[in-house]
C-alpha cells in the first residue's frame, strides 16, 4: 500500500479531469490574457510605473496575469474536492487504506502542477507584449521564473485546500477564497507598483506572499535589480518559507476532511 | 477438533449521538466469520452510521468495536471492500479508469488490476462498457460497478450499505447472482438494508435494528420460529386498540403487529380466522391479503410499526 503510487493515481485522475474539463481549462488561461489585452491598452496612457522603463502597463501587467492565473487556477483545483464529494468519489477515496494526508497531498500534486502550467502558458503567450532582458541569462531566467511560478502554486494549492478541506459548500469556499485572495493579489503589484501606496498598504504589501511572487517573476524575465525590488534572494527565501509553513499547518489539522460534508 | 472462527465484527455498547439524537444507542453485534449478516432497520435506525465505523471511515466515540479483533484503523481497511448508498463514482471517469485508480489506491498492480477488473467486470455484465464513462451508465449498472470495485482487492469482508437500492428487479437478481454465486462462504458479508425480501433471500443471519439498538438477532429460520404458517395483511384503518387486544388474545391467532393502518397477522388457518374477523370489525376492514408468513412479519413482531402514529379519537 504504497502512499507514492496513492498520490499519483490520484495527481493524474485530478490531471485528467482537467483535461477533460475543456471550459475550465480554456477560461483558466483566457481570462487573464483579457485582463492583459484590454485592461493593459486601457491604462497604458494614464499610469508610468517607475519599475520599468518604457512605462508599459501592458508590460507591467504581464507578471501579475501569470500570478492571476496561478490563482483562478489553485482555486478551481481545489474545487474538485466538493466535486468528488457531491459525485461521491470522496467516499471511496477516503474508504482506502490511505490517511486524508496522502489523499489531499495527490489532489495538491495536481493542482500545483495544472496550475503551474497554465501559468506558464500564460507567459509564454504574453511574451511579445514583453521586452525580456534575462538579466541572469536566458536559461538561469527561464528556470527561475518557473522556480517562483511553482512556489506560488505551491503555497496558493496548499492555501486552497486547507479552505476547501474545511468549508462545507462550493459557495462558501469562493466566497472565501475572494475574500482572502483577491486582497493578495491587489496587494502584490500585480497590477500597480506598491513602492507609493500609503504606509499601511505598504505593509500589506510586504507581508503578502504574492508580492514576493511578482518580485521574482519580473526579476527573472524583463527588469533589472534596483531599490524599487526586494531582492531574487529574499523573494524565494519568502516563498519556500511561507509553502513550508501552509503545507505543514495544513496538513497537521486534517481530519475535517469528511466525505458526507457534515 | 478445530476451535470455531472468532468473529470478524464484535460491537459493544456503542453509542454515537447527532446532537440531541442517539444514532447508535448501545449497540451490540457479533457477526461470525463466512457469514452473510443482514442489518434490517428502518431508515435513520442506524445502519449506515454502524457501517461507516466499521469501513474505520469513523472511530466509534464510546463502546468498543473490534473488525478482525482489532480497533478499526486506515490500515485494516484493505481487507474490507464497501459499497455506499450512494455509488462513490466520478461522471467523467470511465468503467475501467475508475477499478484502475481503487486497484491502485489498494496497491494491486498494473496486472493485477487488468486481470481481475476484466473478470469482475464479465462477472457483473459490465465488460461491453468498459470504456464508457460512468455517466453512462443505467442506475443498476453503476449499482454493480460498485460492486466491482468493492471486490477487486479481493477484501475479506465486504460491506454492503444498501446495495441494490433504486435498482430494478431483474439488475437486482443479476447483482445478488454475481456476488452469492461466486462469493458465498470465501469471505463475510455485512448487508444494511430495509429490504426484508432481499435479506430473508440473501442472508444466513440477520440483525433486527430499532433506534441504534440491535432488538434480535438470529438465522431467517430462528426469527420465523414461532410464527404461524400464513400472514395476514388486514387493512383496517379505524381498529381500536380494544379490537386489536381482543384479537391478540385469539389463540388461533400469532404474532401481530401494526404498521400504520395494516394489522399483521400470522395464523395457521386464514380461512377459519378471516370470518371471525370481519365479525369483531363491524365493517371497518377495507382489504385482507394471505401470504406465507415470511421474514417482514418477524421484523414487524420484534421492530413493530414503521412511524409511531398518534391514535386519534378512539375511546377506551
Amino acid at each position: 500500500m504504497n502512499p507514492v503510487t496513492a498520490t499519483l493515481a490520484l495527481f493524474s485522475r485530478d490531471l485528467r479531469a482537467v483535461i477533460r474539463s475543456r471550459s475550465q481549462l480554456y477560461s483558466s488561461i483566457f481570462t487573464p490574457l483579457l485582463f492583459l489585452v484590454f485592461l493593459g491598452n486601457g491604462v497604458s496612457k494614464g499610469l508610468s510605473p517607475s519599475k520599468l522603463p518604457a512605462g508599459d502597463f501592458t508590460a507591467y501587467l504581464v507578471a501579475g496575469v501569470v500570478v492571476m492565473t496561478s490563482v483562478f487556477s489553485s482555486t478551481f483545483s481545489s474545487a474538485s474536492y466538493y466535486r468528488d464529494r457531491d459525485s461521491g468519489l470522496l467516499r471511496m477515496l477516503l474508504s482506502s487504506p490511505h490517511s486524508a494526508g496522502v489523499l489531499l497531498l495527490g489532489k495538491s500534486l495536481a493542482g500545483v502542477l495544472i496550475g503551474s502550467i497554465q501559468a506558464l502558458i500564460v507567459l509564454a503567450i504574453a511574451s511579445p507584449f514583453v521586452d525580456f532582458r534575462w538579466q541572469y541569462g536566458i536559461i538561469p531566467g527561464i528556470l527561475t521564473a518557473i522556480a517562483a511560478v511553482v512556489l506560488l502554486n505551491v503555497i496558493l494549492g496548499g492555501l486552497a485546500q486547507a479552505f476547501a478541506s474545511r468549508i462545507q459548500t462550493m459557495q462558501g469556499f469562493h466566497l472565501v477564497m475572494n475574500l482572502a485572495l483577491f486582497p493578495l493579489l491587489f496587494f502584490s503589484g500585480a497590477f500597480f507598483p506598491v513602492e507609493n501606496l500609503p504606509v499601511w498598504l505598504e505593509v500589506l504589501a510586504h507581508v503578502n506572499p504574492l508580492s514576493y511572487a511578482v518580485d521574482a517573476l519580473e526579476l527573472a524575465a524583463y527588469a533589472e535589480n534596483s531599490s524599487a525590488f526586494f531582492g531574487i534572494g529574499l523573494d524565494f527565501l519568502v516563498l519556500i518559507a511561507v509553502a513550508v509553513v501552509i503545507y505543514a499547518v495544513g496538513f497537521t489539522r486534517l481530519p475535517k476532511l469528511t466525505w458526507s460534508g457534515k | 477438533m478445530t476451535s470455531p472462527k472468532p468473529p470478524v465484527i464484535e460491537a459493544r455498547d456503542i453509542v454515537r449521538s447527532y446532537g440531541e439524537r442517539r444514532g447508535l444507542d448501545g449497540f451490540t453485534l457479533s457477526v461470525p466469520a463466512g457469514s452473510v449478516f443482514g442489518l434490517l432497520g428502518p431508515n435513520g435506525s442506524g445502519k449506515s452510521t454502524f457501517v461507516t465505523m466499521v469501513a474505520a471511515m469513523e472511530p466509534p466515540p464510546s463502546g468498543s468495536l473490534l473488525v478482525f479483533g482489532q480497533a478499526p484503523t486506515t490500515s485494516l481497511r484493505r481487507r474490507t471492500g464497501t459499497v455506499f448508498q450512494e455509488n462513490a463514482q466520478d461522471p467523467l471517469m470511465t468503467v475501467e479508469e475508475t477499478l484502475a485508480l481503487s486497484g491502485k489506491l489498494f496497491g494491486l498492480s498494473r496486472a493485477r488490476i487488468r486481470e481481475r477488473g476484466s473478470e469482475l467486470l464479465a462477472a457483473f455484465g459490465l465488460s461491453e462498457r468498459a470504456h464508457d464513462t460512468t455517466a453512462m451508465l443505467s442506475g443498476g449498472m453503476r449499482r454493480r460497478l460498485e460492486m466491482a470495485r468493492a471486490l477487486l482487492h479481493d477484501p475479506d469482508l465486504l460491506l454492503l450499505d444498501e446495495p441494490t437500492t433504486g435498482v430494478d428487479p431483474d439488475e437486482r437478481k443479476a447483482f445478488w447472482q454475481a456476488l452469492l454465486e461466486r462469493e458465498r462462504g470465501s469471505r463475510t458479508v455485512l448487508l444494511a438494508t430495509n429490504d426484508l425480501t432481499e435479506a430473508d433471500n440473501v442472508c444466513d443471519q440477520v440483525a433486527f435494528i430499532r433506534d441504534g439498538r440491535v432488538v434480535t438477532a438470529g438465522s431467517p429460520a430462528d426469527l420465523k420460529r414461532g410464527l404461524k404458517r400464513e400472514s395476514l395483511h388486514v387493512t383496517w384503518p379505524d381498529a381500536t386498540e380494544a379490537q386489536i387486544s381482543e384479537l391478540a388474545a385469539w389463540p388461533e391467532a400469532g404474532a401481530l403487529s401494526r404498521d400504520g393502518d395494516v394489522l399483521r397477522i400470522t395464523v395457521d388457518d386464514a380461512s377459519a380466522f378471516v370470518p371471525r374477523l370481519f365479525a369483531v370489525a363491524h365493517g371497518g376492514i377495507r382489504s385482507v391479503s394471505i401470504e406465507t408468513a415470511s421474514l417482514e412479519d418477524a421484523y414487524f413482531l420484534h421492530v413493530g410499526q414503521r412511524e409511531p402514529r398518534p391514535v386519534i379519537g378512539v375511546s377506551s
